[in-house]
């Protein structure tokens, strides 16, 4: 009896210490650990990350960076919310800015930017515009997205197309051309997948290319009243009723993972594709082989001002609250944000778009035919990027559950769902902001 | 129908029953055979699926091939480079053992006290512990989660170790039946060599109810290994604490189009528990027979 | 503790004064050895049970997300629920479809196979194994392999339909397929159940169904006039703890709506998964996990949990009272 007690007794001491030890370390002395938190998990991205933060670290020897990646804005409320924050965070979208800024989640960097003489106007108006929230600066971009059509050049050839379509009706007619199916009526490859969902397929990256807009004047839902949104969702169910929705999921359930060498555009089951400028650095690594192109999405048939131009987002990055080391946090991130070699560098690592006009031009960007498109596109007046709402990533996230319910036929009267969905969004805004339903 | 066999001398004939009744019950005995038959590989199919897609290669566990060819067991081994599978089930052991532990030992005295002590309130205290029962988790998870995020502990594994260190109401309830329909001789018994309460407790009690508790043991074993929300909840943000289920439903996010690795790690995961079954069948049983039956 | 005959009856005291005042004393130590035994549970009720209930009720009427104080905004909560979510009610109904379908069909199921391995005389053993290892399964694996053989495109029941010349459904892609799918899940682990089921089936009196064959009862009165009444008791144990399993239903629905999704496509905010496909997996404690721990809003995760709290309630005691009507009083033996 008494050997089993003892037995017992180590056993548990064993676990309660092997418990303890996943409590989080006390700091040494030494140089500053800072740890940085970026949402790049796949492939080379993180890799690249990593040998930013190595060179920093070289240049100032009194800072040691633990970058974690795979970070979502999940990870990023739970860790503030229980003051384990990282000393440096970023996102890889702008959508919960206003979340950050409006409750000091994220502190404000303005009173640091005045300090250093960082002006607001180093970067272009997009960014510039989704990293604030209401006068309350808590963020800044690294590097950034704009989104184009990647074009298979072979299957294009094979099937007699000359040029990338320009308009959506052209770009209709050429998926046509280029959607081969097999015996049963299956999908073998698709010439285009407009499924709301589907890879980058989302009605604010859409919605660019129809010229609609997101809010009227007094800031409530411009959804039901603007006729671009009700254009493009009769565009976007006709080609999907073109190939059968049931087809398309079925095309789409295969093993075609986004990030992954198996990606539909990369193994050439997907004649042309909606996406980032981040995939010409992911067909470098994965498939050089590939002779594809890139262009600007094509734009509505009746707003040809509007091709050339693209949806921008980008990756912010803050400092949460609560952090302790603030002056080194903050020299990190206005180094990677603002030093155009770290920019460029990083921008030549993993193909996104540098963030500040100087670093836009500087010499050190690898000039790339393919991705060069999307350094015009992100220059382009007429690029937009999707409001800053209270409600964060919730709005978006219910225009396009409308949209995927509308592109299945569960919805059935577009116009009058549409003014429906309006009223929810302000509804939802009104809500976020804490007070009630209706605005 | 049993046939009685007589006790007395004369020899007992055993009536034959009509051919055509014998026949009946002859064909009703292969149709529920045939049909447990066909429910046994409905319910055994899943597992030979996800074996044989654990033994592919990638890419023909990405096309609809059912048959593996070549075998390849060398995923097993590589799913341990892929992800930190050791670290998951470290988290695990920590998270099942230590609550285990508590639970057995914060349970046993409530269900005691609930069983054989004689007091005002008994039955209430019962009833109370009764309707926490039946009361989804996520009743009370808002502010529970916001008192240990003040606590700083959110992102550790205590969060969900501690609650069952304070009793928990399914043991309480399992330990009560058993403890019921222990004898008040045995306990009288020791109460007369002048045992006080607590070293009754202590001693026969316990010995006595040694079956119960490794049945209660094992499902809150069962129960904690399995247990996904609330360490999505209290952990999800640290991956460093993650727990075998949370792991292996980010496994698949981080490995997507490689199902042959999934589908190993999945039946790593399944096997523990079904050994356990297997080592202590008559403790399941037990602990089943327990919940129900006397309900 | 010490019984009262224990007490000190010393000389010069009263007798009858003497008892009482021993008897308090063990009434008194009686009651400090029920606080000592019952205090683990005490304290674990008040901090994990009773405050959080109460915090949850005070929240429901604010709106909080943790990064800032919480801020008084009254009924706006439970009126943005009930008037202006959308997902409410669809949340709302999905959980009710789950009650009302999934668990009066596990419970029938195991019960069914309970009586086919009663009546099963040889390998009863070995039956009675398969059908219960599933149910060892953690859901996490049992919904990944699930996902995995239910792809619509490449999985294997669906490729060993298309060689019968059936095209298989979408399963997991297609919102008329996704939640009977879970059910197919919930089935296929229905061995806790089964197992219980068994052992009352096998405790029912021999004599009861001689006696009802001697009247003349074929097999379906027997069924219905011996079995049932005599096991109903497991039966309502069966159902009450299926409708507790199914209000707080997550793991199975989260799971199978990320992975499923997460192979379609990872387009916008992959958190946008869950409810995949268009909110037919959204059950109500995924969609109170999403406002809560995704959007940043615990005191409208409050109010919804206040409102799943009332609906346990009233499910459980509807269940409760209903049970006197069909459940038959255990006959002494």
């Amino acid at each position: 009896m008494r050997k089993r007690t003892a037995a017992a007794v180590v056993l548990i001491g064993a676990l309660v210490v092997a418990a303890a030890a996943t409590a989080r370390s006390v700091q040494s002395s030494g140089p500053t650990k800072l740890t940085v938190w970026v949402g790049w998990s796949a492939g080379h991205e993180l890799v690249e990350f990593k040998k930013l933060a190595k060179e920093y670290e070289q240049l100032h020897p009194d800072v040691k960076l633990n970058v974690v990646g795979g970070i979502d804005d999940n990870k990023i409320v739970a860790a503030i919310r229980s003051g384990t924050a990282p000393d440096v965070a970023s996102s890889f979208n702008s959508y919960n800015v206003a979340n950050y800024c409006s409750t000091g989640g994220w502190i404000d960097l303005a009173p640091l930017m005045k300090k250093d003489n960082i002006k607001a106007s180093l970067f272009p108006s997009a960014p510039r515009y989704y990293t604030q929230y209401q006068g309350k600066r808590c963020a800044l971009p690294l590097l950034a997205d704009d989104y184009g059509l990647y074009y298979n050049k072979k299957l294009f050839k094979a099937a007699g197309i000359t040029r990338p379509p320009r308009t959506m009706s052209e770009l209709v007619a050429d998926a046509k051309k280029l959607t081969v199916r097999d015996k049963q009526g299956n999908i073998k490859v698709a010439g285009f997948d407009p499924v709301v969902g589907f890879y980058e397929n989302t009605p604010d990256r859409w919605i660019q290319h129809f010229g609609g807009a997101w809010l009227n004047a007094k800031g409530n839902s411009a959804i039901g009243t603007d006729p671009a949104w009700a254009k493009w969702g009769t565009w976007l169910k006709s080609m999907v009723d073109w190939y059968g929705y049931n087809k398309l999921v079925r095309f789409q359930s295969q093993p075609i993972d986004e990030f992954t060498p198996s990606q539909a555009f990369e193994t050439g089951k997907l004649a042309m594709n909606f996406d980032g400028e981040w995939r010409v650095a992911f067909i470098k690594n994965e498939h050089p082989e590939l002779d594809y192109g890139t262009a600007p999405m094509p734009a509505d048939d009746a707003h040809p001002e509007l091709y050339g131009s693209a949806y921008i987002n980008g990756t912010i990055i803050g400092i949460p609250r609560g952090g302790k080391n603030l002056d080194k946090s903050w020299q990190l991130v206005k180094w990677l944000t603002t030093n155009s070699h770290a920019l460029a560098t990083f921008s030549n690592g993993i193909r996104n778009v540098p963030t500040t006009t100087a670093s836009g031009s500087s010499k050190e960007i690898q000039p790339d035919a393919h991705f060069s498109t999307f350094i015009k596109m992100f220059n382009h007046p007429k690029s937009g990027t999707s409001p800053i709402m209270a409600s964060g990533n919730a709005y978006t996230n219910a225009v396009q559950r409308f949209f995927q319910g509308w592109q299945a036929g569960s919805v059935k009267d577009l116009q009058s769902g549409l003014k429906k969905l309006a009223k929810q969004l302000d509804a939802q805004v009104a809500q976020a902001k804490g007070g009630g339903g209706v605005p | 129908m049993s046939a009685t066999a007589s006790s007395a001398a004369a020899p007992f004939v055993r009536r034959k029953l009509p051919a055509a009744v014998r026949r009946r019950r002859f064909l009703l005995a292969v149709a529920n055979h045939s049909l447990l038959i066909a429910a046994a590989i409905g319910f055994l199919a899943p597992f030979v699926f996800v074996v044989l897609t654990s033994l592919m290669t990638t890419n023909q566990a990405l096309s609809s091939g059912i048959w593996p060819h070549p075998f390849r067991l060398q995923n097993f081994v590589d799913i341990f480079t892929k992800a930190p599978l050791w670290r998951w089930t470290l988290n695990t052991m920590i998270y099942s053992g230590l609550a285990t532990l508590g639970l057995v030992i914060s349970s046993v005295p409530v269900a005691y006290a609930l069983a054989r002590l004689r007091w005002r309130g008994r039955n209430a205290a019962f009833m109370v512990v009764l309707i926490a029962l039946m009361l989804p988790p996520q009743v009370t998870v808002v502010p529970l989660y916001v008192m240990w995020a003040k606590l700083h502990l959110v992102g550790t594994l205590w969060p969900l170790i501690v609650p069952n260190w304070f009793g928990d109401a399914f043991s309480i309830f399992l330990l009560r039946q058993f403890f019921l329909t222990i004898p008040e001789d045995y306990l009288d018994a020791a109460r007369v060599d002048g045992c006080g309460e607590l070293r009754i407790l202590f001693t026969v009690v316990t010995r006595l109810a040694k079956p119960a508790i490794a049945a209660v043991a094992l499902f809150s074993f069962l129960y904690t290994f399995n247990d996904f929300f609330l360490p999505l909840l209290y952990v999800g943000e640290n991956s460093h604490n993650w727990v075998l289920s949370i792991g292996l439903a980010q496994f698949r996010s981080a490995h997507q189009v490689q199902w042959n690795l999934t589908m190993a790690a999945t039946l790593l995961v399944m096997a523990p528990v079904i050994i356990l079954f297997f080592l202590a069948q008559r403790a399941f049983v037990e602990g089943v027979t327990l919940t129900g039956v006397k309900g | 503790m010490s019984s009262s005959s224990t007490a000190g009856t010393g000389a010069g005291i009263a007798a009858p004064v003497l008892r009482t005042r021993a008897r308090r004393k063990a009434e008194w130590r009686r009651r400090r050895l029920v606080l000592l035994l019952m205090s683990p549970w005490i304290a674990g009720f008040s901090i994990f049970f009773g405050y959080p209930l109460v915090m949850s009720v005070y929240l429901s009427f604010m709106h909080y997300d943790l990064l800032s104080s919480p801020r008084w905004v009254g009924g706006a909560n439970y009126a943005y629920a009930f008037h202006h979510d959308p997902q409410f009610w669809v949340a709302f109904r999905n959980t009710l479809w789950f009650i009302a379908i999934a668990v009066p069909l596990q419970v029938l199921f195991a019960f069914g196979v309970a009586l086919m391995l009663e009546r099963a005389k040889r390998g009863a053993g070995f039956f009675r194994t398969v059908f219960y290892l599933p149910a060892l399964a953690p859901p996490v694996a049992a919904t990944l392999g699930f996902v995995y053989l239910l792809n619509p495109a490449t999985g294997p029941v669906n490729t060993i339909l298309g060689k019968l010349g059936v095209q298989g459904p979408l399963w997991f892609n297609d919102p008329q397929w996704a939640k009977p799918a879970l059910v197919l899940l919930a089935l296929w682990g229905i061995g806790n159940t089964m197992v219980i089921f068994l052992a009352a089936v096998l405790d029912v009196p021999q004599h009861l169904y001689e006696s009802a064959e001697l009247d003349g009862a074929g097999w379906w009165q027997r069924l219905r006039w011996v079995t049932l009444p005599t096991v109903s008791p497991v039966i309502l144990f069966a159902v009450v703890f299926g409708v507790i399993q199914g209000l707080q239903y997550f793991t199975q629905a989260y799971v199978a709506a990320a992975v499923a999704s997460g192979q379609a496509s990872q387009a916008g905010d992959t958190l946008n998964a869950l409810g995949y496909p268009e909110d037919s997996t959204l059950f109500y404690p995924v969609l109170l996990y999403q406002w809560g721990f995704n959007n940043f809003q615990m005191g409208y995760a409050s109010a919804l949990a206040m409102l799943l709290l009332v609906v346990s309630f009233a499910v459980t005691l509807v269940i409760v009272v209903n049970s006197r009507r069909w459940v038959h009083q255990a006959v002494p033996r």
